[in-house]
């Protein structure tokens, strides 16, 4: 019996060398998760219900399947470690430069040009529960990948202000015990809402001036929508199949942010007239800490009034339109961090 | 003096020293461009012979 509490998890800030070769520990990093679940792993059994020639509809006998992995979500207040990772992970193409901090600047992958295809930096996760001779838990799942993130902003104090999670997805492998000695729990340099420098939505600029009081919220997320990995010589484990790859299927970038109304706001024109722009976050901790999303070319699908705690609001639907020039959108962080992604 | 990335193009190899921005480095990334090492920190392409 053990109490969740006592769950440490850590899991690659390095990449994998391929799909099944798990991170050393030196590439590993330990954090703290919000979700209060384990990761489960599900092995699926079939039987023979369906097969005729017994005497009866009745099964007999068990089969072993595949490994169904559920998708599991690292919950996090956003940091700059936090954010390098997740958006290396998720979006694929990174350049790393400097020599502390560092900088990550990050944008969607291309399946014509990216050197793994349609596939994404694996990473291997580790989970225990009192690790060593009498482990309740310890085991390092090899081969994830980041289906999706959420990364939500929002009028609230402290560190609930600014948050993200990641969806994660495993093949299927992993090795218990995991043989991995986590370090210490990383310290991430965490941001909050008063600490964004820049907020400007398809060239109304949320933070100053006269629309300085208007923005609410901000619900941001991303898609992989991965295609199943289960292939011939995808690799079987404890003589259950397991997925051997995961390869992206068509992405989907949301944006959604809620502003208070006001004389003259120019957010159901925009949609009216179909004006784009860009639009810019930027949240800044320090010199050394600080993401800016830039998404090239917003567009309006929706504008709906609403209310929200008693005052009269927009929920507007962004349109994350392809640049010609710029792409889709660019992230960049400033972080302590090395080597996230390498 | 800012930081500058080396970029690879995926189509011609060339290869392509540019500032560190989201400016200069998203219309070479959004097409595909990817980082390699700077020209120093690159190994040579075949061994080098010693010499006795």
């Amino acid at each position: 019996m053990a109490n969740v509490q006592e769950l440490i998890q850590g899991w690659g800030y390095k990449k994998q060398a391929d799909i099944v070769t798990p991170n050393v520990v030196a590439g590993i990093w330990r954090h703290t998760n919000l979700n209060t679940k384990p990761w489960a792993k599900v092995p699926v059994n079939e039987d023979d219900r369906a097969e005729i020639g017994k005497g009866h509809e009745f099964p007999t006998q068990l089969f072993k399947s595949h490994y169904n992995m559920p998708t599991f979500e690292i919950s996090k207040y956003a940091s700059s470690e936090f954010l390098a990772w997740l958006m290396s992970f998720s979006l694929g193409n990174v350049v790393l430069t400097g020599t502390g901090p560092y900088t990550y600047t990050i944008v969607p992958a291309l399946g014509a040009t990216n050197p793994t295809g349609l596939e994404l930096p694996y990473f291997s996760y580790v989970q225990q529960i009192r690790p060593g001779g009498s482990a309740i838990l310890d085991e390092i799942l090899v081969g994830c990948a980041l289906k999706g993130w959420k990364l939500s902003i929002k009028n609230s104090p402290g560190r609930a202000s600014a948050m993200c999670s990641a969806e994660c997805v495993a093949t299927g492998q992993y090795t218990t015990p995991s043989g991995i000695t986590l370090p210490a729990a990383t310290v991430p340099h965490e941001f909050n809402a008063g600490m964004i420098t820049a907020l400007t939505f398809n060239g109304v600029n949320y933070l100053t001036g006269g629309s300085g009081k208007q923005f609410v919220s901000m619900d941001a997320s991303w898609e992989n929508n991965f295609r199943p990995g289960f292939f011939p010589g995808s690799g079987i484990q404890d003589g259950y199949q397991i997925q051997g790859r995961f390869e992206w299927g068509d992405r989907t970038f949301a944006v959604q942010f809620v502003v208070r109304v006001q004389a003259g706001s120019t957010e159901y024109t925009n949609l009216i007239n179909q004006t784009t722009g860009s639009a810019t976050l930027t949240l800044t901790r320090d010199a050394s800490n600080s993401f800016s999303m830039v998404i090239q070319k917003m567009g309006f699908n929706v504008v709906e009034l609403s209310n929200t705690d008693g005052i009269v609001t927009m929920q507007i639907t962004g349109v994350q339109l392809y640049d010609a020039t710029n792409g889709l959108v660019t992230v960049t962080v400033v972080t302590p961090q090395n080597n996230i992604c390498q | 003096m800012a930081d500058v990335a080396y970029m690879r193009s995926p189509h011609t190899g060339e290869i392509r020293q540019v500032e560190v921005t989201p400016e200069a480095l998203s219309p070479l990334m959004s097409q595909g461009w990817t980082q390699v090492p700077a020209p120093a920190e690159q190994k040579p392409a075949t061994p080098v012979e010693e010499e006795h």
